[in-house]
């Protein structure tokens, strides 16, 4: 692969001013339960690749599967490229990276039978099914993929990475009078097909809650305080801050650059936000991102003020800033934007009760079934919810869909927890037409004043 | 296609499905109001169901030279795979439906610039501030099935896309506007889409506040697109063999207001998601969903259409979950194509004016994230403007929109207004016709 990637660049390089070629081959295997039914077993092989160029600071792109017509499409991206830029290129200057990046497994999803994955899945998928008389269906999934990926520029750099990608959901339906009520256990890793293993207790627990929610009403919307465990909480900083701060939104909008200038207080000294590729394990890890460029530990918001963004090389070059390596794409067929890896509240040195018992009436939401962003204002949904009042977690409720304004949600919080965690799930974050990108997300709990929340 | 059957059947599968996807696309993308990127996707592939000892088996690829290895693969499925209770597409007669337009196979990468550069001109000349963007993209698609049952078709489709939105920031206030088409011929210009984004941004540059409580609240078009993504959940002929859908054994009954009638249309003019058949190779069709607000038919796939004994609708589709892009290594399942809703007596201008007070609500924002399968959604107001006295007053922010579309189209319909529109959601795959919808009390939770 790599003398075709060296064989192109080589033919075509001097054509434009970069040039970065991109082969890829994944494998797949896939679970899915749907009620009863074991409803999708199949494998996958994924075999592509792309070509990029950049001219003047215009780009071509060219994706394919006919990997026997590389020339052909590299020719049509560069020849786009000279079409597209009028201007002048500017990527940020990064030490061209020759490396192979091998595998560094504790469970090879490989080496796990298709039986075994079945059996596994079917033995939970039962226990849902059989776990109440209203547990009405079940959806009960997992993957792993094993991907490929070459990477070479007419820098220098050439890349292998080999990358391992694990995921699962089982959940529970409880129908009752026309209602439906879900909750769910995720799971997710990039190194484990263990993390597939153990979820019985909190499968159990699920169904109780699939079944207890149907009892419950829903939450009154209006404003209000708010603790957010910490798979939410990192939903949360996903979709309030996470967005925000990839370059690609800000280096060509003026407007946007001085909303976003670094050292603007978004939050009280004590919130500290980062996004790293190094927590090996996660989904977010990540040695070279899709451009070559190693991953780090970037700092957005250090002592409640903006220190950093989340860059690709031609955001951080517009930007005259440093590249991050947050440029990735999902697969071969589009091309890296600017992404998350794994994006962390930093835990504070609040606990839990004390943030519970100083909340006179509140609403206390836990795990997250996602959220979304237009840029300045957001939306997460929590799994199961309490009301607090007078200090005091109380009754049930449902529905809990919170929505928070980037200017002032982050001042809002006001306490921030010691108990970090960091759960990864098998979806991941869309943008761009492109989903599912692995990403993680953590945090401790966190409390925050004055959050709208939709409801009856 | 008949090769790869013939091979797995010398292996020993029975009945057999080959599916075959290639795809040619290209898209021009303007950023920040300038040119940005010429994109070039070639997609080709190939998918293989097979039945061995009653179990099913599913595999794909698309790589050259893959084909052993994906019978191999389907055949190792199928070992540990679940008994099947249908069978493949038999052979019938499809019908024909035009899905091969010449102005999108003619069209240029000068004049889909073009397009993008006049629809940002425009925007540019209300307000030179705004951050504009916008995208032109083509594509020519080939699908083809073969079934061991007898079927054996092919069709190309041309696709045609386009947007433009105007990103606005004035102080720390951001506004986000746009407009997408899409369909299977290119539309009449962008002109319309590109007004009525410069009119969205107008209309929302204002911010009033709004109170908290029930209210009454114009859903537009394409917030009606948003709320029905419960009704995609209720009538998804998996969800009801799943006895989870509120619809479920309620065929015959009047479920929403009798002036709602609403039609699932695979056989819609120019519709992104018209086809000849679906990916099952089973017909597509135009079928009655709702009927003067009487629940008339589900949406079937081969499996759940057998499973539930109901007609097959031809909504077997292989959809990329949330994004909607065809995808060769999901499993089919019912998805909607186009969705069409009737209108009502009253122009909107009438309508508007009549509202008095109220919310027009133009998208919901997080609606995905919700229960949707028991018809509750619950969203932010990306996208919505107070009315007083049947006129706009100005953009509301920070605002919750909740409710159970069961209860709100059955119970507290107003009004439908005469117009329906064409709309296209990004990301979100077919081209759905909605009239405006008034509803009252309505739940609305904003920032005090």
């Amino acid at each position: 692969m790599k003398d075709r990637i060296e064989q192109v660049l080589k033919k075509f390089a001097s054509q434009v001013d970069y040039l970065e070629v991109h082969l890829e081959e994944t494998e797949e295997s896939r679970v899915t339960f749907t009620g009863p039914q074991l409803t999708d077993l199949g494998k996958k092989v994924d075999f592509g690749g792309n070509v990029r160029a950049l001219n003047k600071g215009g780009w071509g792109f060219a994706s394919f599967n006919s990997v026997d017509r590389i020339d052909e499409f590299a020719q049509y991206a560069i020849d786009q490229a000279v079409l597209t830029g009028k201007d002048k290129s500017q990527l940020a200057p990064v030490e061209p990276v020759v490396a192979d990046v091998g595998l560094d497994l504790k469970s090879d999803p490989r080496e796990v039978s298709l039986e075994k994955k079945v059996e596994t899945m079917r033995a939970y998928n039962d226990r849902v099914l059989g776990a109440h008389e209203l547990i009405a269906s079940s959806s009960t999934r997992c993957y792993d993929r094993y991907h490929q990926r070459w990477f070479g520029s007419s820098e220098g750099a050439m890349v292998y990475q080999e990358r391992v990608d694990v995921g699962g959901m089982v959940a529970a339906m409880a129908a009752k009078d026309g209602d439906t009520q879900t909750h769910w256990v995720p799971f997710g890793s990039s190194d484990d097909f263990g993390v597939a293993y153990g979820h019985e207790d909190a499968i159990d627990e699920a169904c109780r809650l699939a079944v207890e929610k149907l009892d419950v009403p829903k939450v009154k919307g209006g404003q209000y305080t708010v603790v957010l465990d910490p798979r939410l909480a990192g939903v949360f900083v996903h979709e309030a801050f996470g967005h925000l701060s990839e370059g690609d939104n800000v280096y060509e909008d003026k407007n946007l650059q001085k909303v976003m200038v670094l050292g603007r207080e978004f939050g009280q000294p004590f919130l500290n936000i980062y996004d790293t590729g190094r927590d090996k394990g996660l989904r977010g890890y990540l040695v070279y991102d899709d451009e070559g460029v190693p991953t780090e530990k970037t700092y957005l918001i250090e002592e409640g003020k903006l220190v950093g963004r989340l860059h690709s090389r031609e955001t951080a070059g517009k930007m005259g800033e440093r590249a991050t390596g947050n440029a990735r794409n999902i697969d071969y067929r589009y091309p890296p934007v600017c992404r998350m890896r794994n994006t962390v509240i930093q835990p504070g040195d609040s606990s839990f009760d004390d943030m519970v018992a100083g909340t006179k009436l509140g609403v206390y939401a836990i795990m997250a079934s996602g959220g979304q962003t237009n840029g300045e204002m957001f939306t997460f949904t929590a799994g199961n919810a309490y009301m607090i009042r007078d200090g005091k977690l109380a009754e049930m409720v449902r529905d809990v869909t919170l929505t928070g304004n980037v200017f002032q949600t982050l001042k809002d919080i006001d306490m921030i927890g010691d108990d970090l965690g960091i759960h990864d799930g098998p979806g991941g974050c869309g943008k761009a037409g492109q989903f599912p990108l692995p990403v993680s997300d953590g945090s401790p709990h966190v409390r925050i004043q004055n959050v709208v929340i939709g409801g009856e | 296609m008949r090769e790869i059957i013939e091979k797995a059947q010398a292996k020993g599968a029975g009945q057999c499905e080959v599916f075959y996807f290639s795809s040619l696309n290209t898209e021009v993308e303007y950023e920040a109001s300038k040119l940005k990127n010429v994109a070039n996707n070639e997609q080709t592939g190939y998918a293989l169901r097979l039945i061995k000892d009653g179990r099913l088996g599913f595999a794909t690829t698309t790589k050259a030279g893959g084909l052993d290895r994906l019978v191999d693969d389907a055949l190792a499925t199928a070992a540990s795979g679940d008994t099947v209770d249908y069978g493949f597409a038999p052979r019938s007669d499809v019908r024909e439906v035009p899905t091969i337009d010449p102005s999108v196979t003619e069209l240029s990468i000068e004049d889909m610039m073009k397009r993008s550069e006049d629809a940002i001109a425009k925007v540019l000349d209300y307000e030179s501030e705004i951050n504009a963007s916008s995208g032109t993209n083509r594509k020519q698609q080939t699908v083809s099935v073969c079934t061991s049952e007898g079927f054996e078709g092919t069709q190309e489709r041309t696709l045609y896309q386009f947007y433009i939105t105007g990103s606005l920031i004035e102080g720390d206030n951001m506004l986000d506007c746009g407009s997408v088409y899409s369909g299977t011929a290119m539309d009449d210009g962008g002109d319309a889409l590109t007004d009525k984004t410069i009119e969205d941004i107008r209309n929302g540059r204002t911010n009033v506040s709004v109170s908290t409580g029930p209210t009454t609240v114009i859903l537009t078009p394409r917030a009606v697109s948003d709320v029905l993504l419960t009704l995609i959940y209720g009538v998804n002929g998996s969800m009801v063999d799943r006895k989870v859908s509120p619809l479920t054994g309620r065929i015959g009954e009047t479920i929403f207001d009798e002036r709602i009638s609403l039609f699932d249309d695979g056989s819609m003019e120019t519709g992104y998601s018209s086809a000849l058949f679906d990916d099952e190779g089973v017909p597509m069709q135009r079928t009655p969903i709702i009927e003067n607000g009487v629940l008339r038919s589900f949406l079937t796939d081969l499996r759940t259409g057998t499973r539930l004994d109901m007609p097959l609708t031809g909504n077997g589709l292989k959809l990329k979950r949330l994004v909607q892009t065809k995808e060769l290594g999901q499993m089919p399942s019912p998805e909607v194509t186009n969705w069409r809703m009737a209108g009502g007596e009253k122009p909107f201008a009438e309508l508007l004016s009549e509202v008095g007070d109220g919310v027009m609500v133009d998208s919901v924002m997080g609606i995905m994230m919700g229960n949707l399968v028991a018809g509750d959604f619950s969203g932010n107001v990306e996208y919505g403007l107070k009315v007083e006295d049947g006129e706009i007053k100005g953009r509301v922010k920070d605002t919750m929109i909740a409710g159970n579309v069961y209860k709100l189209f059955k119970d507290d319909l107003v009004a439908l207004s005469k117009e329906v529109v064409r709309t296209g959601l990004m990301g979100f795959i077919g081209s759905h016709e909605y009239p405006y919808v008034v509803l009252s009390d309505v739940s609305i939770s904003s920032k005090s």
